[in-house]
């Protein structure tokens, strides 16, 4: 059966002004993902793979050119109507964790289901903690966490809105190899079980090579990576 | 909504809200209590004066008091009371004596007390009561002239009454000027046997009212279009130049103030709300990613602002009155008098105070927030732009907004503005100046002296505002202690204990010498005698005073009534020549005199002495202090003008409780000369200078703890970035003396360069206050620049190293891990 598209780009341009004048990050990206498909993101520092998924997930609006998300034109929206967007197809895991410091393991959990004003947002956070394996780590505030399990709880914040798609910005970037490839694990289990398309920017070879497809950020320009 | 306050909740248990909630019920009780304890100082004020005028209000009448006038307080339910006084003489035996007599009713006085005494020259008890009918009171002096006892009769007119006490102080008479005849007073109901009043006599009507000010107000409304020509309404501030010129500083100072604790809450709600928002830009920008609308958003800060406000304020103001009740049980045991409630209604300032600080420091810094691109979750080190300048002005108009709301005008909030800005741009230039000398000085990281200084340069611009604080609330300290310092020492200045309490007028020259010798025996301080011709203006320029002003309205003092004329060889104790020659064959006149009149140099008044007319040009124009209880005089002929009139002459001189009984026996040989006794007003002056100064004291302690609180606010506001610097240094393998020696070194620095830019700001507010404010003199505060840097040093390193000393206790490695 053939998949449905997630995400659409057509001759996307970023250009950005700097103290020494104009400079363009992206210059004409063209591409397409499937539904359910993991792709990734992979190339030097500075080439402007964030930049590109910050774009994707309407986090910045670009210059020129169109970003379609399930046939939605996405970067001519509002800052209102992206952050709905955001909200009903998006789930985010960054390599900083970005968890809110106030808030308990379960309640940064919560936090997306409370924004749609799902009642069972509770009972959800819990059972994704404990998919993650952090049920005895319910109340506990980030900076009690050790780094692979705050990101395991950013993991499970991530699916709580049950994300058609899942942008991952260097997931593994800040963990040691044993807690990266547990993480690494948890991401492609709930990407498979739960039928999320998953957008990863990375430096780690092995992990892109887990992926689908792999998509070669260079000098502003994408190519797609044969495997 | 439910999201919102689950959030909320979530942020006041992080204690972020809480620092935002605690600045706000700093500001808002500071305010309050501040606010609640002037007004309540104001109504003491008032109701001391009150006890001069007897009354809360009184109304004067050349004619009888209308009887509707006394129905409509009656309606009011406001008490009411009669005097009626006026001059006659009375008889005892063979003795005959012109005296000031009152007849009251019986609810007089209805406010203060009398004075009476069953001793000859006693120094009197506390009265409530009047005369019974048939009875009368006289002063001893009235007395001894007279020879009287208590229980001898005393002849009124057709009347006989019975002296039943002597009288030492009639309240609501002690300030009727030139009322020098010896005193009585009598029951109203007497006053018809007398026949003393007939068509055409000098008679003093006036109705008393007491009550609550919204009565008296009401009556004010009703009465001043009745009222006709030689019919004036009193209010007890009016009364007494000296008491509502001493009241009105006093409330200047406690106004300067107040406007400085709104400064400060200023001050606190911006560094609370931009410490806020600095914590929460990530949060927001997550939340944006995961959803999260700006108009939701919006929503979220807004409900909670809105809460926070509404919690923040009622706890401010619980506080705020809490704490005034405070100061006023810690002040009922110095002062004199209970002070009156508090009037509920004054609660508003300081809630507007809250309200409007949050909307002026918040809102601008909130909305910022809001529009915090979501990008910055890949960009940790994206920072958004909080001082934009938009931020600043809303912050600069609302404070502006604030201290005229608060004081009621512009003139002091305008004078603190331009100062606060000019220390501004001073600030920065001597901060980035010294700042930058210090880091080239030292280089290198081994010592704590090198680590401190560089510190300062490269955290540049916050700690240049942080400079700027410090140095605010220091000059603001100092301002204050100048201002109390020079502001009690004026007034005690103004009023030595030995000032002349007593005035002898009607003196004839050849009795001149007795006085004095009798005088020096008692070993009493008397001033110069001054010769004394009554003489009344009657053209200026040769224009008559009726063409000047024809309505008989409005008519300069100098040309109302018949004036004491003088001549002097000397320029008297408390004036000062303004413009002319004392000396020239010319008038000398008082300079406020002259310009209520628009007089000149050189205009030519015509004067009227006992039928003889006389014109003389201005040679000369004077200030004179009326609160040197010296004789003094509106305008100073020469003497060759004055010579060949009888003149009589005067004197005024100090008594103690001690020597008035000496005194006025000696006096009593002298059966014409008056005295007329100043001393319980001045004791009143005194008791509530003495009341002022040590609610001045309260109000200082009271605002320089809001002060700390903001020091300590603005020191947590970068405590976060120098404890990492302090982790880091730690984890490198500096010894906690290195991290500590180095903190020391940046806070002493700071705080020595805010102490002296403070006292340098201090010095040249003080002077506009002075001159512009206050209207007093110019002078140099030596001390100020003594404590300025002294204070700066130590409470700033205290704070500093008290607020950071996590730096050195808790493990580095918890440190970093928690930042």
């Amino acid at each position: 059966m053939p998949r449905n598209t997630a995400i659409k780009v057509s001759n996307l341009t970023h250009t950005v002004t700097s103290n020494t004048g104009d400079l363009t990050i992206l210059k004409g990206i063209n591409m397409e993902i499937k539904e359910s498909e993991s792709v990734a993101i992979v190339g030097s520092s500075g080439s402007g793979k964030s930049t590109l998924l910050g774009l994707l997930a309407g986090l910045e609006v670009n210059t020129s050119g169109e970003i379609f998300l399930y046939e939605q034109e996405f970067s001519s929206q509002s800052e209102e109507q992206r952050a709905l967007v955001r909200g009903q197809y998006v789930g985010f895991v960054f390599q900083s964790f970005h968890l809110l410091p106030s808030l308990q393991a379960i309640e940064n959990v919560m936090l997306p289901a409370e924004l749609k004003g799902d009642k069972e947002a509770r009972n959800k956070a819990e059972a994704l903690l404990e998919k993650v394996g952090l049920s005895h780590r319910l109340t506990h505030y980030p900076n009690q966490l050790s780094g692979g399990e705050q990101q395991r709880v950013a993991i499970a914040r991530a699916f709580a809105s049950n994300p058609k798609i899942l942008f991952a910005d260097e997931p593994t970037g800040n963990l040691d190899e044993e807690n990266g490839k547990l993480i690494i694990k948890l991401l492609f289990d709930l990407n498979q079980s739960q039928g999320t398309t998953l957008v990863m920017v990375t430096h780690d070879n092995e992990l892109a090579k887990m992926c689908d497809r792999q998509l070669v950020m260079s000098a502003g320009q994408l190519t797609e990576k044969s495997l | 909504m439910n999201f919102a306050f689950r959030l909320m909740f979530r942020d006041i248990r992080s204690g972020d809200l809480l620092t935002l909630l605690l600045a706000l019920v700093i500001s808002v009780s500071t305010v309050t209590s501040i606010g609640l304890f002037i007004d309540r100082l104001q109504l003491s004020f008032e109701q001391e004066s009150a006890n001069l005028l007897a009354a809360d209000r009184l109304i004067r009448s050349d004619d009888d008091i209308p009887k509707e006038w006394e129905a409509k307080a009656n309606e009011l339910s406001l008490q009411a009371a009669q005097r009626t006084s006026f001059t006659t003489m009375m008889f005892a035996g063979d003795s005959l004596q012109l005296s000031q007599l009152s007849a009251v009713t019986d609810s007089y006085p209805l406010k203060g007390a009398y004075l009476v005494d069953d001793v000859l020259f006693g120094t009197g008890k506390r009265s409530t009561d009047t005369p019974k009918q048939g009875e009368i009171w006289v002063s001893s002096r009235l007395a001894s002239l007279l020879k009287l006892n208590l229980g001898d009769q005393v002849e009124v007119g057709d009347a006989s009454l019975k002296v039943s006490q002597y009288l030492v102080r009639d309240p609501g008479s002690s300030t009727s000027a030139f009322a020098i005849s010896p005193r009585a007073v009598m029951n109203m109901a007497d006053l018809a046997a007398t026949n003393v009043i007939i068509p055409g006599s000098r008679v003093r009507y006036s109705l008393l009212l007491a009550g609550s000010r919204e009565a008296l107000d009401e009556y004010e409304n009703w009465i001043t279009p009745r009222l006709s020509e030689g019919q004036r309404w009193q209010t007890p501030t009016q009364r007494g130049e000296r008491i509502g010129d001493t009241i009105g500083r006093a409330e200047s100072f406690l106004l300067l103030a107040g406007t400085l604790a709104v400064v400060m809450s200023g001050v606190a709600m911006a560094l609370a709300s931009a410490r806020f928002v600095k914590r929460h830009l990530m949060q927001v920008a997550i939340l944006k990613t995961i959803g999260a609308t700006p108009k939701l958003l919006g929503q979220l800060f807004l409900l909670q602002l809105s809460i926070l406000f509404m919690v923040g304020a009622l706890i401010g103001l619980g506080i705020g009155w809490g704490l005034q009740e405070i100061i006023a049980s810690l002040l009922s045991g110095l002062m004199s008098t209970t002070l009156p409630e508090p009037s509920i209604s004054r609660l508003w300032l300081g809630a507007a105070t809250g309200l409007i600080s949050m909307v002026v420091f918040c809102l601008p810094l909130m909305s910022r927030l809001i529009k915090i691109s979501p990008l910055s979750v890949l960009q940790p080190n994206a920072r958004i732009e909080l001082n934009g300048f938009a931020i600043y002005v809303i912050g600069f108009i609302g404070m502006f907004g604030l201290m005229c709301l608060y004081t009621n005008g512009f003139l002091l909030p305008s004078i603190m503005t331009a100062a606060i800005l000019g220390i501004a741009l001073f600030v920065a230039a001597i901060g980035w100046l010294a700042f930058k000398l210090g880091r080239s000085l030292t280089s290198g990281a081994t010592s704590g002296w090198q680590i401190g200084l560089a510190s300062l340069y490269r955290r540049l611009i916050p700690n240049l505002f942080q400079l700027l604080v410090f140095t605010l609330i220091i000059m603001l300290t100092l301002i204050l202690i100048g201002v109390k310092s020079s502001l009690i020492a004026d007034w005690q200045q103004q009023l030595p204990e030995d000032a002349p309490n007593h005035y002898l007028f009607n003196v004839q020259a050849n009795q001149i010498d007795q006085i004095n010798s009798d005088t020096t025996q008692l070993g009493l301080k008397k001033s110069d005698w001054y010769p004394m011709v009554r003489g009344r203006v009657t053209a200026v320029n040769n224009t008559t005073i009726q063409s000047l002003y024809p309505e008989e309205r409005g008519e300069p003092e100098l040309y109302e009534r018949e004036l004491n004329l003088t001549w002097s060889d000397t320029l008297g104790k408390g004036n000062e020549l303004v413009e002319g020659d004392f000396f020239a064959e010319g008038l000398s006149v008082e300079l406020k005199a002259a310009k209520e009149a628009n007089l000149e140099m050189g205009d030519e008044l015509t004067i009227n002495i006992g039928g003889n007319i006389i014109t003389l040009p201005i040679t000369s124009i004077r200030t004179v202090d009326w609160g040197s209880m010296q004789p003094n005089f509106y305008l100073i002929l020469p003497k060759s003008a004055l010579e060949d009139y009888p003149a009589n002459f005067v004197s005024s001189l100090f008594i103690s409780d001690a020597q008035a009984q000496a005194f006025y026996r000696a006096m009593a040989h002298f059966p014409t000369v008056s005295i007329l006794n100043v001393g319980d007003i001045l004791k009143q002056i005194q008791t509530i200078v003495g009341q002022l100064s040590q609610a001045i004291q309260l109000v200082l302690l009271c605002i320089l703890s809001a002060g700390a609180l903001v020091l300590l606010a603005s020191v947590r506001s970068t405590l976060e970035e120098r404890l990492e610097e302090g982790a880091l240094l730690r984890v490198l393998g500096a010894r906690g003396a290195l991290v500590r020696q180095a903190l020391l070194v940046e806070f002493g620095a700071l705080g020595f360069f805010a102490g002296l830019i403070a006292a340098i700001g201090a010095e040249t507010c003080l002077l506009g206050l002075q001159v512009f404010v206050f209207n007093a003199e110019a002078s140099f505060h030596p001390l100020l620049w003594l404590l300025g840097p002294a204070i700066g040093i130590v409470v700033i390193s205290t704070i500093g190293i008290f607020a950071s000393r996590t730096v050195l206790k808790v493990p580095p490695v918890l440190l970093l891990r928690g930042l």
